[in-house]
């Protein structure tokens, strides 16, 4: 649009303003709002960026096998005494690379000190861990948020009151503590399992969902309030069509672009409180993860700064562009905005 | 006696430590090119009982400064009652600087520990059979406000340790409520106030106190070291849990203020006289003990050399430091022997073979669970023999199977071939420590190393102390375990603060499940033979159980490394409780 062009209403592209009748303009007269916004998106440089930041991690978790048997690494226990300087304070030998060797292909992030676990293994299959959980957790939650937020929003009155309350009521409750109460719980109850790993998950994903569905509930809530009043809803509903249909068919479709925009912001907290709970010990404690490695390293940070900023890195990039991507997506979603 | 240490610092695989008190020990001490990493071996602690105040002077001492103890990962005593401390930690502190007991340790020309009188003017007069003692109680020794300590006020300290419902967590539990006459049947002063006891009496005239004991305690002049054998303010001047906050002082020192798991503030005490002392000095001014220190935080501070930690101290050091901490600390980087012995407990009743207890021996890769726990090996952990810690009366030089044990996956192999078991058949089941991700590492490698050796092994996570778990009979998941661990420590050095804690039938630590009756009747026996030749005979006692029985694996014998700053005068450690020195430390002026 050009600077002098008085603004129009309605008007969802940031597009020069064309003749609706002429040639071009027949031309991009069939798109919907979501292929506007995807043009937005593909042209905002941050964004792509982003997006192939986001790709590659998503890569990496989905291939941690291969890439990890590519490089020669495992995550495999190893005797560490052969690789460290046993009185170096456990060390890398040199020839096991950083910090007192050079790079080498063997462990190309180097080893890590007391125990010789390859770091790129680790590295990658934390990558797993942290897109696992926080991918599942994202789904999870929002499903339940949406559901609830649709069905109060719609159905109103005493339904309204409870889910209201609910919500409220979750919102009280303070995360940290909640999560830090549950883990010995769980251990008390599935230690003598043999699919404990698994359990550990499993739980995580659940504590994430269960305190991380309330904003999303409260947004789908807060738009299906204003969105029934519309006339579309009242002539569905003047048509007779069941509650199920209207909720699904009527409301959703209107909701896709805020719901969108918070799993895009819920995805990267999830990382972060992830690698935040298995810093503090309650996360996944045994296998790999970003945060029970940065938990490890933290003291080796003066001698061994590289084994420290792996897996910071990694989570600082992964939550980082997932972020930008996220605020991106707002944006190109959002009709007001015009860049 | 338990250690007051980080679950982060001790846990080795599933072994936490739970420490009784050091006994004797010595020194080891860093060589200056700090490439001396041998085990010092040491000898047995003596006796001196004709010691008198005041202590020798230290070479080159001088008075004034403070001193801060920096306690990393340390939570410091519960309570200050020292009727209540058996813990390594609150008696290091407060038996070398604040509360006097009958007898006490003295850091010998060697390094050795002597046992010295304390209030007591000697080691105590017993009868021929040791059922019972009596000390002399000096005259010249005072309170902190004054008064003189008298006999009854030293006969009340120890009547107190009778209580174990009071001071449950004290150290009379185990040895006033078990040796002292009427000890389990009669309660203790706070639980039975009306009733008379008649086990322990005083003479005000003479000075003296008696005690009476029920079975013969030849070891009671190494129990008098502890500070619960110390006066207390009679009547409710002393009354629990409020004297615990504030109890009042008698060593060269007094408590200015305490707060519970962060600080320790002792000043100098002007009414302790060093005549009446043949061990303890008044060099510092004052002494500011900081505890649950962040280790990394601590080893910088101690490593920068600066004003900070020039005449500061810490207990402890990190295995990432070592390195640096032994070249450029020289002999400010202390080796100490801690008495202490780990090891893993297989269950008598579920691994009834022998060959498999010692196919799991060799299947523990030593030096790889140090190194993955934290420790250093070769200083903090040093190969282990038998239950008793080198250096401990008695002690034999023999190993259970013909040679040191080493981590050897093919003669495990062998031993199970032996006891008729393919690899892969035997499952060991055993707890971990998740919560720490140490000993989480720890427990990769011994899962690892078992496996090699021929074992499955299931290994269950828990975020609790193990020890509550094996030490809980109905316990579910302790019930499915075959594999336990205990880590020991001696209170004195005498054998039977090593062997019958861990395995007498019913023992509270004996998780092994040991019970044999021919053990049983051997310990109750050396109980009674003359004290001269007790020592020998729980060291034959030891090699017979270990040779014959091997029912528990030593897995290592233990070091605490202290560094001292640059203005710390002495820098020595107490080889009697595996602690710095107090005693005998003060700032270069």
């Amino acid at each position: 649009m050009s600077a002098a062009a008085p603004e129009k209403l309605g008007n969802l592209t940031d597009e020069a303003v064309v003749d609706p009748n002429s040639k071009q303009g027949k031309a991009i007269s069939g798109r919907s709002p979501m292929q506007i916004a995807l043009r937005r998106l593909m042209r905002d440089k941050v964004a792509v960026f982003c997006a192939f930041v986001v790709l590659f991690f998503i890569i990496i978790a989905v291939f941690a096998g291969p890439i990890t048997k590519a490089f020669g690494v495992s995550t495999e226990t190893v005797f560490p005494s052969q690789y460290l300087d046993v009185l170096g304070g456990g060390l890398p030998l040199p020839e096991y690379g950083p910090p007192n060797g050079g790079f080498t292909w063997d462990h190309p992030f180097g080893i890590a000190p007391k125990t010789a676990d390859d770091n790129l293994a680790y590295w990658i299959y934390g990558a797993r861990t942290s897109l696992i959980i926080a991918t599942v957790a994202t789904v999870v939650a929002t499903l339940i948020g949406v559901v609830i937020g649709l069905l109060a929003g719609f159905l109103g009155g005493w339904v309204d009151k409870f889910l209201s309350f609910v919500i409220d009521a979750f919102l009280t409750i303070p995360f940290l503590l909640a999560a830090l109460t549950m883990a010995p719980i769980l251990n008390d109850r599935f230690a003598i399992s043999d699919h404990y790993q698994q359990i550990q998950k499993f739980s995580l994903v659940t504590i994430l969902a269960i305190f991380g569905w309330m904003s999303i509930a409260r947004l789908v809530r807060g738009e299906v309030l204003s969105l029934r009043e519309r006339e579309f809803v009242q002539a569905a509903r003047v048509l007779g069509m069941p509650t199920r249909r209207i909720l699904l068919k009527e409301l959703l479709p209107n909701l896709a672009a805020p719901i969108i925009i918070s799993v895009s912001l819920m995805l990267p907290a999830f990382v972060a409180l992830e690698a935040g709970l298995a810093y503090l010990g309650i996360g996944v404690t045994s296998g790999a993860s970003w945060g029970r490695t940065i938990l490890q390293a933290q003291v080796y940070f003066e001698s061994y700064p590289l084994y420290l900023w792996q897996p910071l890195l990694g989570i600082v990039a992964l939550v980082l562009s997932l972020n930008l991507l996220g605020d991106a997506i707002r944006d190109a979603l959002d009709p007001k905005t015009r860049r | 006696m338990k250690r007051n240490k980080p679950l982060a610092l001790v846990a080795g695989a599933a072994l936490l430590t739970l420490a009784a008190c050091g006994g004797s020990g010595s020194e080891g001490e860093n060589g200056e090119n700090g490439d001396d990493n041998e085990y010092r071996e040491q000898g047995a602690g003596t006796k001196d009982p004709t010691r008198t105040g005041p202590a020798p002077g230290v070479e080159g001492a001088t008075e004034g400064g403070t001193i801060t103890v920096y306690l990393p990962g340390d939570p410091g005593p519960d309570s200050l009652d020292p009727t209540d401390g058996w813990s390594v930690t609150g008696n290091s502190i407060q038996q070398a600087l604040t509360h006097r007991s009958l007898t006490q340790y003295s850091r010998g020309e060697d390094g050795e520990p002597v046992l010295v009188p304390d209030l007591a003017v000697d080691l105590g007069q017993h009868n021929d059979d040791f059922t019972e003692w009596t000390f002399e109680i000096r005259k010249d020794a005072t309170w902190e406000d004054g008064k003189p300590i008298t006999a009854e006020e030293v006969a009340w300290g120890m009547q107190r340790s009778m209580d174990s419902d009071t001071f449950p967590a004290g150290p009379g539990t185990e040895y006033s409520a078990h040796y002292f006459l009427e000890g389990g049947i009669y309660k203790g002063p706070y639980t039975q106030p009306d009733k008379k006891y008649d086990g322990i009496t005083f003479d005000n005239e003479a000075s003296t106190v008696t005690v009476k004991m029920a079975t013969p305690f030849p070891d009671m002049d190494y129990w008098g070291a502890f500070m619960a054998m110390g006066p207390a303010p009679l009547g409710d001047a002393s009354k629990p849990p409020n004297y615990g906050q504030q109890p009042l002082s008698n060593g060269p020192y007094k408590i200015e203020s305490w707060k519970p798991n962060e600080e320790l503030v002792l000043v100098r005490n002007d009414q302790w006289s060093a005549d009446s002392d043949p061990a303890r000095h008044q060099y510092p001014d004052e002494w500011v003990f900081k505890f649950n220190q962040d280790q990394a935080k601590v080893d910088q501070i101690m490593l920068s050399g600066n004003t900070d930690s020039q005449s500061a101290l810490s207990t402890s050091l990190g295995s990432d430091k070592y390195e640096q901490a032994s070249s450029e600390l020289g002999d400010r980087l202390v080796q100490q022997s801690a008495q202490c012995v780990s090891t893993l407990a297989p269950d008598y009743t579920k691994i009834t073979e022998i060959e498999v207890r010692k196919a799991i021996a060799y299947g523990y890769p030593y030096t790889d669970m140090w190194l993955a726990t934290g420790e250093v090996p070769g200083v903090t952990r040093v190969p282990a023999n038998s239950l008793m810690p080198p250096g401990m009366a008695g002690k034999r030089d023999f190993q259970p199977d013909g040679e040191q044990i080493t981590y050897n996956p093919e003669k495990s192999k062998e031993l199970l071939a032996e006891a008729g078991y393919e690899p892969g058949e035997y499952e060991i089941t055993m707890v971990y420590y998740e919560v720490d991700p140490l000993a989480v590492a720890g427990q990769k490698q011994l899962t690892k190393g078992l496996e090699e050796a021929g074992f499955t092994v299931k290994a269950i996570p828990v975020q609790e102390s193990p020890y509550n778990i094996w030490l809980d009979p109905d316990n579910k998941i302790n019930k499915t375990l075959n594999l336990r661990g205990v880590n020991w420590c001696s209170d004195w050095p005498a054998g039977s603060t090593m062997l019958p804690p861990l395995l007498k039938t019913d023992a509270a630590y004996n998780t092994a499940q040991f019970s044999e009756a021919s053990v049983d009747d051997e310990m109750d026996r050396i109980a009674t033979i003359p004290l001269e030749e007790q020592a020998d005979a729980w060291g034959a006692l030891d090699e017979k159980i270990m040779t014959e029985f091997f029912p528990i694996i030593p897995t290592a014998f233990r070091n605490d490394l202290f560094v001292f700053g640059e203005k710390v005068g002495n820098p020595t450690g107490d080889g009697a409780l595996g602690a710095p020195n107090y005693k005998d430390l003060f700032v270069v002026q």
